[in-house]
C-alpha cells in the first residue's frame, strides 16, 4: 500500500458536508431560530421575522412560502411561520447580516421621528462620513427591517423622495403620507433644511 | 489570528449574535467526525445537533473570560465525542452503512478520469468501514489526527490524555487499520492484474 495514498484517503473521509437542517435545528433548539408572522402596515400586510437577537427581517411578499424562500436565500436560515407577533416587536434588531457602516446608517435612521424626514447627506454627516452619501443610500436599500427602522424617512436633497427597500418610491410616499406628510410638504421640508441646521429639518410641530 | 480565535473573542461578548457563525464554521467538521465514529448519517446528524446544543448551554453558563480563552476546536470535538459515546453506550452495534457518495463527490477532482474516481471511492469506502472495526480508543485517535487533521496536542486535549499516549494510540490505530485493510487490498490487487 502506498503510504501517501493511504493518508490522502483518510483525509478525504473528513471532506463531508453537514445536512442543511443541522443549523436550523440547532438554532431552533437553543431558541435562536427565526419565527415570522404577518403584520398590517400602511403598505398592506408584510411579513416580519424575529429571533432572540431581535427582529431579523421585514419583507412584502405575496405568500408566507414566498417570504420563507426569500428569507432563506438572504440569510441562509429557515424561518418558521407562527400566528402572532410578540407583543414588544420592534424594540431590538438582528443586524448581524449588515456591515458596521450599514449598521451605523440604520441606527441613525432609527432616530428620525415619525412625521419628519432627513436627507441622505444628513445621515452621512451624522455618522462621520460626510462624503459617503451614495453609500448611505445603498445601506438604506439593504435595510433588512424596513418600516421598523424607518429608512422611508430619508429622502433626496433635491426633494425627490428616492428609493425604498420595500417596493419603490410610490410605496415610500404612501408610508410617509400615512405618517402625515404629503409630497409637497416633503420637498418643502428638504428646502427648509438647506438653510437650517439638520436637527431642525422637521415637520411643523 | 485564526477565524477560530477571533470567534472565541467575539463569543465572549455576544454569545447569541456569534453562535450561528460558530455552527457554520464547525458543522461540516463535526458531522464528518461523528459520521466516521458512528458510520451512520442519521446518528451523525443527531450527534452534531446535540453537540452544538450542549455547547450553547455550556457557553451560556461560562463567564465571558472563560469563553474568550476557550480553544473552540478541541473543546467542540470533546463534546461531540462524549455525545457519541453516550449514544452508543448500552446500544448493540448496528449494521454499518457507509455513505460513500457525499465524500466522493466532494473530493473528486474534475480532471480525474471516472474510473480513477470510482476506484478511489471504493478504496475510501473500505477505509471508512475498516475504521469502524477498530477498538473505539484507537479508531477515535486515528479519526481525530488523520481524518480531521488535528495536531497531536489537540488530539491529546480532546482525549484528555498526555500527548505521548495520544501519539501511541494514533500509531497503534494506524497499524490496526492497515491490518484490517490488507485482505481487501490483496483482493483488489488480484482483480486488477
Amino acid at each position: 500500500m502506498q503510504g501517501r495514498e493511504f493518508f490522502d484517503d483518510l483525509r478525504a473521509l473528513g471532506a463531508v458536508r453537514a445536512p442543511r437542517n443541522v443549523l436550523e435545528e440547532v438554532l431552533d433548539q437553543v431558541g435562536l431560530g427565526d419565527h415570522f408572522a404577518a403584520l398590517d402596515t400602511a403598505l398592506g400586510p408584510v411579513f416580519v421575522a424575529w429571533n432572540r437577537v431581535g427582529v431579523s427581517a421585514v419583507m412584502k411578499t405575496g405568500t408566507a412560502a414566498e417570504f420563507g424562500a426569500r428569507f432563506r436565500a438572504r440569510f441562509g436560515r429557515e424561518p418558521r411561520l407562527v400566528a402572532d407577533l410578540p407583543a414588544e416587536i420592534g424594540t431590538r434588531f438582528d443586524l448581524r447580516s449588515v456591515t458596521e457602516f450599514e449598521r451605523a446608517v440604520l441606527l441613525k435612521a432609527r432616530e428620525i421621528p415619525r412625521g419628519e424626514v432627513r436627507t441622505y447627506g444628513w445621515i452621512a454627516a451624522q455618522i462621520g462620513h460626510p462624503a459617503a452619501v451614495r453609500a448611505v443610500g445603498t445601506a438604506l436599500r439593504k435595510n433588512p427591517v424596513p418600516v421598523l427602522i424607518p429608512c422611508h424617512r430619508v429622502v433626496r436633497s433635491d426633494g425627490h423622495i428616492g428609493d425604498y427597500a420595500l417596493g419603490g418610491s410610490e410605496a415610500k410616499l404612501m408610508i410617509l403620507q400615512s405618517e402625515g406628510l404629503g409630497r409637497g410638504q416633503i420637498a418643502q421640508l428638504v428646502r427648509a433644511g438647506r438653510s437650517a441646521p439638520p436637527s431642525q429639518l422637521a415637520a411643523n410641530g | 489570528m485564526t477565524d477560530e480565535e477571533s470567534l472565541s473573542i467575539r463569543l465572549a461578548d455576544d454569545l447569541d449574535g456569534q453562535f450561528e457563525p460558530l455552527v457554520r464554521l464547525f458543522q461540516d467538521r463535526l458531522y464528518g467526525f461523528t459520521l466516521r465514529l458512528t458510520g451512520s448519517p442519521q446518528d451523525a446528524e443527531e450527534s452534531t445537533q446535540d453537540t452544538f446544543v450542549r455547547a450553547y448551554r455550556a457557553l451560556e453558563r461560562y463567564p465571558a473570560e472563560r469563553r474568550r480563552e476557550l480553544r473552540l476546536r478541541p473543546w467542540l470535538y470533546q463534546i461531540a465525542l462524549n455525545v457519541v459515546r453516550n449514544r452508543v453506550r448500552g446500544r448493540m452495534p448496528t449494521t454499518v452503512s457507509i455513505d460513500g457518495t457525499v465524500a466522493d463527490v466532494l473530493t473528486a477532482r474534475a480532471d480525474e478520469r471516472p474510473e480513477v474516481v470510482a476506484l478511489a471511492a471504493e478504496r475510501r469506502r473500505q477505509v471508512a468501514s475498516a475504521l469502524l472495526t477498530l477498538p473505539e480508543r484507537y479508531g477515535t485517535a486515528v479519526v481525530l489526527r488523520h481524518v480531521q487533521g488535528l495536531s497531536y496536542a489537540e488530539v491529546a486535549e480532546v482525549l484528555d490524555q498526555p500527548v505521548g499516549t495520544a501519539k501511541s494510540d494514533v500509531h497503534r490505530g494506524l497499524r490496526l487499520l492497515r491490518g484490517a485493510l490488507e485482505p481487501e487490498l490483496l483482493l483488489e490487487a488480484a482483480g486488477s492484474y
